[in-house]
Formats: C-alpha cells, structure tokens, sequence
C-alpha cells in the first residue's frame, strides 16, 4: 500500500465519519416517515390501492402529463437560465453580485407570493395583456392565466434558481485560458463556446436539470392556482386524497408510484452523465 | 372506641361545606377554566364575523382568549384524531363532510345539556354536528354587463351563452355543479337525488368551454367578477354580499341555489369540551347569530335569529323567504355515498379534451 493509497483510505473513512450525524438526521426525518407512508398503502396487507392507481385511467394520464410538465420546465428553465449563468459568470464582480441577488431575491419570496403576483399580471385584464392592448400589438386579450401556459410560466419563474446557481457555478470553474486558447487557434466565440464552454459545463447543466425535473415532479400550489382547473399534476390528486377524500392508503399508493417514477428519472439522467464521453 | 365528637367549630366549618356543595351543584360547577381555546374556522372576513359576534363575548365573559386558526382541513382533523394530539377544541368542517367525519368517529358528541338547541329546525339537530350558519352557492353576474331586464335567472340561463355571452367561473368540484346540470337541463327541483351522472355531465359538456377558471377557493370567484376576468360566476353567497356592500357592481340570482349547513364539531379526544360546549351555545344565542347574519350574509339556525336580522341585510340572506322558495337544499347523504366516484369522474371529465 502506497503512501497515497493510504490517506485516500484515511480521507474516505473521515467522511463516512463526518456523515455519519446527517445520516442520522435524514434517517429519523426522512427515511422512517417515508417508511411509514409505504406501509400505510398497503393498509390491512393489500395492494388494491396500487392496482387501482395503475390501471385507472385518470391515474395514468395524470402521471404521464406530470411527467410532460417537468420535462418542459425543465428545458424552459435550461433555454433561460444558461445565458443568465454564463453572463453572471464572466462579468465583473459588481455586476456578479447585482446578478446573484436578483435571482436569489425571488428564491427567497413565498412562492405563494409570487404565484399570485402572476395571476394579477397574467389575466385578461392583467398588467401583460393590458399593455399589449395598449401598444396595438394584440386586439383582445392572450389566454396566459388558467391554462397550461400560465401553469408552465409560474413553474419555469419559481424554478429558474435551481438551474441558474449549478450553471453558474460550473462556468465559473472554466480556466478561462481554455477559451483564449481555442480563440487562439482560429475558433470563432460561438464555436468556443459550444466546443469548449458547454461541454465543461455540462455538469452544472445536469445538476440543474436534475433538481428543477424532480422539484417539477412534486408541484402543486402552482397547478392548482394558474392552471384554472385545467391541468391537473400528480400532487393535486394526492393532495385531494389526503385532505379531502381522507383516504390516506391510496395517497400513499400515489406517491410511492411517484418517489419510485423520480427514483427512475433519477437513475436515467445519472446514466447519461456517467455514459457521457468525457 | 370513642363516639366522634364534634365540637361547635367543626359543626359550623361543615355546614359551610355543604352549603358550597349544594351551590356548586346548582348549575354553577364549572371545570377550572383553560388559559385558552383553539376555534378553527375558514379564516378572512369569516373569522372577522365570528369574532364580532361570539369570540369577543366569550373572551370578556370568561376570561379565556380565544386563539383562532384556519384553514378547514379535514386531513389535519383526521391526523390531529389519529395521532392523539388534538390542538384544536372547535373546527369548522365542509358543509358536505358531516357524514363522513361521523363515519370515521372523528368528532364528539354535542351534549344538548350544555349546548340549547330548542329553537332549531329538526333537521339541523344532529347528535354530532353543530349547525352555525346555512350558505348557498349561487349564481352571481356583473351588473354593468347584465342591465336590468337583460340579467340571466336560474341555471338554464347561466347556460344560455347566446342571451347571456361572456366567459364563466364555476367550482372546480362535482358538489352544485352536477345539480345545477340537471337543472339547467329541466329536472325540477325535488328530483334531483339520487342524481343521475350521465345526463348531468352531459349537460356540464355544454358548458365547458365557456367556463375560464374552475375554482378552488371561495375567493376566487368574487375576486374574477371584481377583476372582469368573468362576467358569470358560481359561488358562496356571502362572498358576493361582501363585494355589493362595498358597493361593485355585482348582484345574486337565487334560483336554484344550493343550500348547506355551515358546520362545526368537536374533535374526537380534544380537551376542555366543556369550554368547547359553552362556545357553541354562544353560537346558538340568537341575537348573536344575527349579528354575524348582518355581518357575512350566513343566516344562524336559531330560528328565533330572524327576529334581529338588520331589515337592509334580510334579502341578501338565504334563508329571506323570497329567497329561499327558489333554492334546494344539498343531499349530505347522497354526496357521502357518491363523492369518490363522482369526484374521479369529474377530473377525467375535466382533462377530457
């Protein structure tokens, strides 16, 4: 065993060691609670919750359309919030801290807030269709509150952070020299950019994408407020289940389905990373 | 052995515990009063009218602060049951879920020793659930879209997108809407239960697409009228009757409304129920009931209330008899029996493109 091999070992053991009260912690507050609501949907020993879930056709579209959803936040949030990242990253200090603090403040507002600060703006008479009215540019009002747009709007705004900080971290960490050098040998920006940038920020880029898909998953204020009752995701049902209906074994059937689907969109997106060429 | 002797002091310090015995049983024995009571209720200009009309009382009565909490949540009511820890003393619950907490034993018996319930309809007596106030869910319009002469009465017209164009609001929930389906489409008033679900969703398809927002909270449809986001709406008469007193431009159409119970229980194992009982029969005193009436447009149950009802408030109320001639009352039994079904038929319906 090589010297190094040796403090490799002594660095893993410390930090097994060091997570060792966490993992207490996410034990008692996270695994013995989830444990608990797996055992309650199988209630008296039967699966009949399950197999209600999994072959009602409500269930299924539900989860298919929650699942449609995520995916198209997820790619708004990347469209969007990439440029942002990446211009936060390379300008200078000032305007670093200007740009971090106008995306945190938002983070840090209830999203009940905020999601009904879109309503005001969003409606027909709101502030957005108002103004387009006025300019000319439209004879009579968008449809942007209570439907899917209104839904994906809200979603894409409360979520941009979660894409925004990971991307903007990983451009961060790119040796600007790396840029100057593939300009050097006669790369146009763009073509740096996309051969050299992107590729080493890609990291970043999963990371976000991996936490704005699985927060997607779980939303429900937001759908429930700007969707006017037309679209309707997963935790809106499970919610009904467990506030309304009071029937507490199906809610639990629903969101073990949901845990394991994010489980498996989990396990897909670190495949692709890990497949990734490096 | 010797004879218990009593001596004159002994004799005297016993008479007067008798004599207090003898008071404290005579109607006066109270439990050791609690520094406070928790009264859950749905919250805003609710718990404003509640406050004014019974909290303040209570609170300068008895010297016990009333702590008031909200939303109505029957899924707390039920976690706050089955774990054993009960915070609240008195909750309000839906007006369709009576049925339901009684079949999951979540709510206490109503001692009628403590709580009088003489002056009350027989149907509104019940053994668990304390009836505070009845509430319909009406059609309400824009008056500046709808000029007198021109404004829509009844279901069939709310239908009606040619006589009456504009975009809609209804709930987002089969209670009402399946009974005003039927009504929009000619079943009278008396043969609305059990319900027939095909023909009322059949009729609901009309609607569908005039309909912009299919709401979830009680606020919502009084804040789309004030906004003109709709110009027709289905909602909680009180909520209308707040905006007309602050004078928008909105008014009620009665036919067909559907009355409820506004309802509050005890929750199975909370504490201090006798404080909890003598909250409720300040909420059946009829002068305070109207004092609430006046306030939200929530009629008590106390049939003597009428009497104190301010004469300007009377029409907006439910229970006015011009008003409640036009209405139903809602079926609680049927709703129990139907409502996991009917509520996954109404989102499959709702998603249906």
């Amino acid at each position: 065993m090589t010297p190094a091999d040796r403090a490799r070992r002594r660095a893993v053991g410390s930090a097994i060691a060091l997570s060792v009260p966490g993992m207490l912690v996410l034990l008692a507050l996270f695994a013995v609670p989830l444990l608990r609501l797996l055992a309650l949907s199988v209630e008296g020993g039967s699966l009949t919750a399950y197999e209600k879930a999994l072959t009602n056709e409500l269930y299924l579209r539900v989860i298919f359309e929650t699942f449609k959803i995520a995916a198209i936040v997820t790619f708004f949030t990347f469209v969007l919030g990439y440029p942002v990242a990446y211009v936060m990253a390379t300008s200078g200090r000032i305007w670093q801290i200007v740009g971090i603090a106008f995306v945190l403040l938002p983070f840090w507002t209830s999203i009940l807030v905020r999601t009904y600060a879109w309503m005001v703006l969003l409606g027909r008479n709101g502030v957005v269709n108002r103004t387009l009215m006025g300019l000319g540019l439209i004879d009579g009002p968008l449809p942007l509150l209570n439907n899917l747009s209104g839904v994906l709007i809200g979603m894409v705004h409360v979520l941009l952070p979660y894409m925004i900080l990971p991307v903007f971290n990983a451009v961060k960490k790119v040796d600007p020299t790396l840029v100057l050098a593939a300009e050097g040998l006669g790369a146009p920006r763009w073509r740096a950019f996309l051969h050299v940038t992107l590729p080493l920020t890609m990291n970043g880029v999963m990371a976000g994408m991996t936490l704005v898909f699985t927060l997607s998953l779980g939303f429900f204020i937001t759908p429930a407020l700007l969707g006017g009752g037309r679209v309707v995701m997963i935790a809106n049902l499970i919610e009904e289940q467990v506030r309304e209906l009071l029937n507490w074994a199906f809610a639990g059937a629903l969101s073990a389905i949901l845990l394991a689907l994010t489980l498996l969109a989990f396990w897909g997106i670190s495949r692709i990373m890990r497949t990734r060429p490096a | 052995m010797t004879l218990i002797k009593l001596n004159r002091r002994e004799i005297m310090v016993g008479a007067g515990a008798v004599a207090l015995t003898a008071r404290s049983a005579f109607g006066q024995s109270e439990p050791p009063k609690p520094k406070q009571i928790v009264v859950n209720a749905s919250g805003g200009s609710m718990n404003t009218a509640l406050r004014k009309a019974y909290f303040d009382a209570f609170e300068k009565d008895t010297g016990i602060q009333v702590v008031e909490t909200s939303p109505v949540d029957l899924g707390k009511l039920k976690a706050m049951v089955v774990s054993g820890n009960v915070e609240w003393n008195l909750t309000e619950i839906g007006g369709q879920d009576g049925a339901l907490v009684q079949r999951l034993g979540l709510v206490e018996k109503i001692d009628s020793k403590l709580v009088d319930r003489s002056a009350y309809p027989k149907e509104a007596k019940s053994e668990y659930l304390f009836a505070s106030s009845v509430y319909s869910t009406v059609l309400a319009y824009r008056t500046d879209v709808f000029a007198p002469g021109k404004q829509p009465k009844g279901w069939a017209e709310f239908w009606d997108v040619k006589r009456f164009p504009g975009p809609r609001s209804m709930r987002n929930h089969p209670v009402d809407n399946l009974e005003y389906g039927l009504l929009a489409s000619g079943v009278p008033a008396d043969k609305l239960y059990p319900i027939d679900m095909d023909r009322a969703f059949k009729k609901l398809d009309e609607i569908k697409p005039h309909v912009n927002v299919w709401w979830t909270t009680g606020q919502q449809p009084a804040q789309l009228l004030l906004d003109k986001e709709v110009v027709l709406a289905t909602g909680w008469n009180g909520r209308f009757y707040d905006l007309m007193k602050k004078g928008a431009p909105i008014a009620v159409d009665w036919t067909g409304g559907s009355l409820k119970q506004g309802t509050f229980v005890i929750p199975k194992g909370a504490k201090e129920s006798y404080w909890a009982h003598k909250m409720l029969a300040y909420m059946s005193d009829p002068k305070r009931q109207s004092i609430y009436a006046n306030e939200l447009g929530y009629p008590g149950l106390n049939l003597e209330s009428i009497k104190y009802i301010d004469p300007q408030a009377a029409p907006h109320m439910p229970t006015h008899p011009d008003n409640l001639s036009k209405q139903f009352w809602l079926n609680a039994a049927w709703w129990d029996d139907n409502l996991e079904k009917s509520m996954e038929r109404w989102k499959q319906w709702l998603l249906k493109t």
